[in-house]
Parts: C-alpha cells; structure tokens; sequence
C-alpha cells in the first residue's frame, strides 16, 4: 500500500507553517511499502496533525492524502474501517483505550474485529510478556499507568494485520529498557508482515534502522 | 463476530432507559396482538359470511320495488321503473343476475273445481326461470296447451291453512292436495273470455306472487292484454351477499325496498366491521407509538455512547458492524413479542372456534395466513424502522 502527499498543508497552522521549509508540508511525498519512516518534529509543528490526517481522522487541510492512488475522500465509511482493519495500524499519542475494558479485552477489540484474527488469542500473552506487562492484563483500563496504557496500545496495534503501522510517540512514557523491548517487538512484527510504519518523535533516536528521515 | 459482540455489549450500554424500552415493547405486544385480532376477526366474519360450509347457497334473490308512500297513492305509473333506472341496478357491482318480474294485463279468475263453491280474481307474475326455486318437468307451457302450470307463494298456502281456515273451520290442506287440484281458469279483457286448466307446481319461498312460466305471459299479454306494455314495477336481482352494505345503502338511496329480513344482517355486518375498524385503528396508532420510542431508545442509545462509538469507528469498527450489534440486541425481543401474539391470537382462535361451533358458526381452529402475513408486516416494519434509525444516527457520528 502506498501512503502519497500532495502539497498537504494543515489549514489552522498555514500561517505558521509557510515561514519555515519542512520535508513534508507543502511538498509532494511518498511513503514507499515496506519503508522504515522517522519523522522529527517539534513541538507544535503539526506532528500529531499529520498522523490523523494520515490515519484520516482528521479533514481540515488543503492538497491530499492518497492511499493507493486515491484520496480518503474517494473511500466510503465501510471501506475506511476495512482498511482500518487489515492495512493501516495504529498507536496514538493520547492512546486511546477504552476504560471500561480490561487491558486485555482493549487488546482483544482489535484482534477481533475482524472475522477471522491474525493472531490467536495466545499471542497476547506472549507479547505481554516481552513488555513485562502480563500482570496487568486483567486490570481495568481506567487503574493502569500511562506507561502500562502506552504498551497496551502498542500491543493492540500489532494484533491486527497491517501494511503500514503509524506511531505517535510510542515511547513517550516508557524508560529506556522498556522502549528498547518495545522497538524490538515493533520490528519483529513489522518485519513479518514486511510491513513499513512512521514514526514521530521530538528527538532523533536510534531505537529503529530507519530508511528514511523528514524533518517536519 | 460473537468475541467481538461480547466485547461490544461491555462497551456500548444498551442498559440506559431500558424501562422506557420493556414499556415499548409491551406496546408493541399489544399493538401486535390488536391488529392480528382485527384480521382474524376479520376473516372470521368472512367465513362466516361466505363460506359454504356455513351456507347451503351463497346466493340470494330479492325481489326490488320501489316503496310506495302516501304522495305515491294512486298514481301507479310512479311505482314503475324507468328504462334508465333498470339500467342503473344493473350496473351495480353487487347484481349478479338481473331480471324483470313481468305482470299480467289481462283478468284472471281462478276457481276450485267440483263444488268447493270457491273462486277469486287473481293476477299472475312472471320472471326468467334461472331465478326460480322450484324446478321441475311441468313447468313448461307453449302455444296450444291449454294446462297453465303455475307457482304459489308457500306464505300463500301457510296464510291458508294456519290463518284462514282455522278461523273459517275449513280443511286444511296439503301441498301435495293442492298440486293434485285441478284449477279452472278464466282469461278475460273486457271483450274474450277464456278458460284453462291450472296446475300449481310447486311453492316458492323466494317470490312472493302468482307465477306462471314467462312464455305463457308474453303470450297471453299478447292475446288478452288491455292496456299497452304496462311497465316493470317489480325486478328480481341475485346477489352474491345480500347483507353487503353497498346493496342497502343503494336501496335506501334511491327509495327502492325489498324484504327487509334479508338485509337484517347488514346491520350487524356493519357494526361488527366498525368494532374491528377501530380495534385495528387502534392497533395501528399503538404500532405508531411503540415505533417511535423505539426510534428514540436508539438514539438515546447512540448518543450516550457516541465517544465510544467514536473511538471504535477510529479504530477500525465499520458502520455495518455497529448496525447488525445494535439490531442484534433489540430484534431479538421483536421476534419473542411476535411469536407470542401469534401464540395469544392463536389460543383466542381456538377457543373462539369452539364456543361458535357450538351455535353451529364453523370457523378454521387456527389463525389464517393474513394472521401470519400480518406478523411478517408487522415485524418488517419494525425491523426497517430500526434499522433506518441505526443507519441514521450510526453514520452521524
């Protein structure tokens, strides 16, 4: 699946935007398949923006966001979720679980959406495990940590098939050791499905061996 | 999909309102169960009105007049009917067959033979034979015969013999005795006079006259008629259902009148289809009601839950799969309240069968195929009504 960029420019942030040169902004780009992809942003420069209007969540900007040579805009609700599903993963910044669910059951959600899972149930435990989150499967959404909430969603985010996992500060709330175990595990799993994903972060990292590098 | 729906049913709460929901669906039950009863009621009635297992013919014959009233008296040209209007009963949806009683313009005489010492001036009628209930070889006549067979009205000979000859302390008679009377019949205008033989042929509980067959009528009219074709003041129609209220309404409309017993039943007819009109109406406006707070418990439900509804479509949920969980929690309890009104209605129609058969009114012991086509509405409706406000409210987030 190709992710293409056409002079994308956030409406709300156009003015702040067009006084200094980005990489993606304003320009044409493309996310090849397979590609390891590190944006490095600042603070406030749109990086969560652009996430969402990659993940397509969010509309408010001028040029186009094209997935497999056509804009979102030419694919229906139905069609959004199933590529939601099989093609697009993703781990927010603000994580997003439901906390009425256990950590587990939030897990479970995207395993089970679709008909038939990618992984059986079992690969939750293993992948709890390699974060050193397996005590707290059974917990409630709403009593875990932000740090056990983030690898939850990481983990949710690779229970599903993908081509291309989006990642919004994956780490931002985990120590060293724990991000080391949570690349590794994001490797892996992009590796087996020879998946590519983007990645945004402040800083430069050397957590991945990226392909490419933008500077939002 | 069912891991997926049990996690759904944890995130999405169908539990707000759920009184107001069980209230709706007892609505609905009732609702359900008014309208089978109106169509059951319904074709109840119409096999009791139509069915052959509830009538020896479904036909009925009725002899039309037009009433005579006071300001009538005298001028007997207004009892006739006018070409145009013969034609108007004709046409009506409810004629099935349609014939002019023909009368006679000439004297008749009739007098009992040997020395019985009794005679009587009397009149014949005339109509086609197909709307004669007596059949039988003799009634035939063609030119030359002198034997006129003739039919008398059974209310003729029961006058006789439980009102005249009682008081008179005369015999009664048979009508075996009667049909075994030779009868001398005089002919007469005012310039020949002719006798015949006559021979009654039988009794007739449909038309109250002296009839004989139509080609003796057109015949003797022809030979001893005084006055020219006098007109038809009576016609005789045969209707497949003489208490449709059509048929009254239009007797009544145009001041035409027949035996009034036969229309008796299209009072109650009436009345009955008014009950059950509004047992149905009534039904309807439920159905209405419970449909819309239907509608709005799904809204209620999306919009209490629509941060989550959100975040699922985020994460990947399709509208199809929101809208099949959602149906999925209310069709159920459609289902159970339609196979109940059917079990209620079903039990009404057992019992209902067997207290009429007593009175000897057969009905079917089970609920007909409207009764079913009536569910199937129902819970079509219902299901297109959810699932419009599912779509609906669902692609809104």
């Amino acid at each position: 699946m190709q992710i293409q960029l056409n002079q994308l420019m956030p409406i709300p942030l156009q003015d702040k935007l067009r006084q200094r040169s980005s990489d993606i902004w304003n320009q044409d780009v493309t996310f090849q398949p397979g590609s390891l992809v590190k944006i490095k942003a600042p603070s406030g420069t749109g990086k969560t923006t652009l996430i969402h209007y990659l993940y397509h969540i969010r509309y408010d900007y001028t040029g186009k966001v094209q997935v497999n040579g056509q804009p979102w805009q030419s694919y229906n609700k139905n069609e959004i979720a199933a590529m939601r599903q099989r093609d697009i993963s993703i781990v927010f910044q603000d994580l997003r679980l439901f906390e009425q669910l256990s950590a587990r059951e939030n897990i479970s959600l995207k395993r089970v959406m679709e008909p038939k899972p990618y992984y059986p149930a079992e690969k939750i435990d293993e992948m709890a495990a390699r974060l050193n989150v397996s005590h707290i499967l059974e917990q409630s959404g709403k009593t875990l940590s932000y740090g056990e909430r983030q690898r939850i969603a990481i983990i949710r985010a690779l229970v599903q098939p993908f081509q291309w996992l989006l990642m919004d500060e994956p780490f931002s709330h985990l120590d060293e050791e724990n991000t080391q175990r949570a690349a590794a595990l994001i490797a892996d799993e992009c590796k087996a499905r020879n998946a590519g994903f983007i990645l945004t972060d402040l800083d430069n990292d050397q957590h991945f061996p990226y392909d490419v590098h933008y500077h939002l | 999909m069912r891991p997926f729906f049990e996690l759904l049913k944890k995130i999405i709460q169908t539990g707000v309102g759920k009184t107001r929901f069980l209230m709706a669906a007892v609505g609905l039950g009732i609702a359900m169960l008014l309208i089978l009863i109106a169509i059951q009621a319904h074709s109840n009635f119409s096999q009791l009105l139509y069915s052959s297992r509830n009538q020896n013919e479904t036909a009925d014959f009725l002899v039309i007049n037009k009433t005579i009233t006071n300001a009538m008296m005298g001028q007997s040209a207004k009892s006739i009917f006018t070409p145009e209007e013969i034609a108007t009963i004709k046409k009506q949806p409810f004629v099935q067959s349609f014939g002019l009683v023909t009368s006679s313009q000439y004297k008749v005489v009739v007098q009992a033979p040997g020395d019985l010492h009794f005679a009587t001036d009397m009149f014949f009628e005339a109509v086609p034979d197909s709307f004669l209930d007596v059949k039988g070889q003799d009634w035939k006549w063609s030119e030359g015969d002198r034997t006129i067979p003739i039919i008398l009205p059974n209310d003729f000979l029961n006058l006789y013999n439980f009102g005249f000859s009682l008081s008179q302390d005369l015999p009664q008679i048979s009508q075996e005795t009667v049909k075994a009377l030779p009868l001398q019949v005089n002919i007469s205008n005012n310039q020949v006079s002719d006798q015949y033989m006559g021979h009654i042929v039988g009794f007739s509980d449909r038309i109250s006259s002296f009839l004989v067959p139509a080609s003796f009528m057109a015949w003797a009219n022809e030979k001893y008629g005084m006055t020219t074709a006098a007109g038809t003041s009576r016609v005789i129609i045969k209707t497949p259902d003489p208490s449709n209220p059509d048929l009254v309404k239009f007797l009544e409309d145009n001041g035409y009148t027949t035996n009034q017993d036969k229309l008796k039943f299209s009072k109650t007819r009436l009345i009955v289809q008014t009950i059950v009109s509004v047992v149905g109406f009534f039904g309807l406006i439920l159905l209405f009601f419970a449909l819309l707070v239907f509608s709005m418990f799904i809204q209620l439900v999306i919009a209490s839950c629509k941060r989550e509804i959100q975040l699922l479509v985020i994460l990947g949920t399709a509208p199809k799969q929101l809208q099949r969980y959602l149906l999925r929690q209310f069709v159920p309890l459609y289902i159970v309240i339609g196979i109940l009104s059917l079990l209620l209605v079903a039990g009404l129609q057992y019992w209902a069968a067997r207290e009429l058969a007593q009175h000897e009114m057969l009905v079917s012991t089970w609920p007909g195929v409207p009764v079913f086509a009536g569910i199937a509405l129902v819970l079509g409706l219902v299901y297109i009504v959810n699932l419009l406000t599912v779509r609906k409210y669902v692609n809104n987030i």
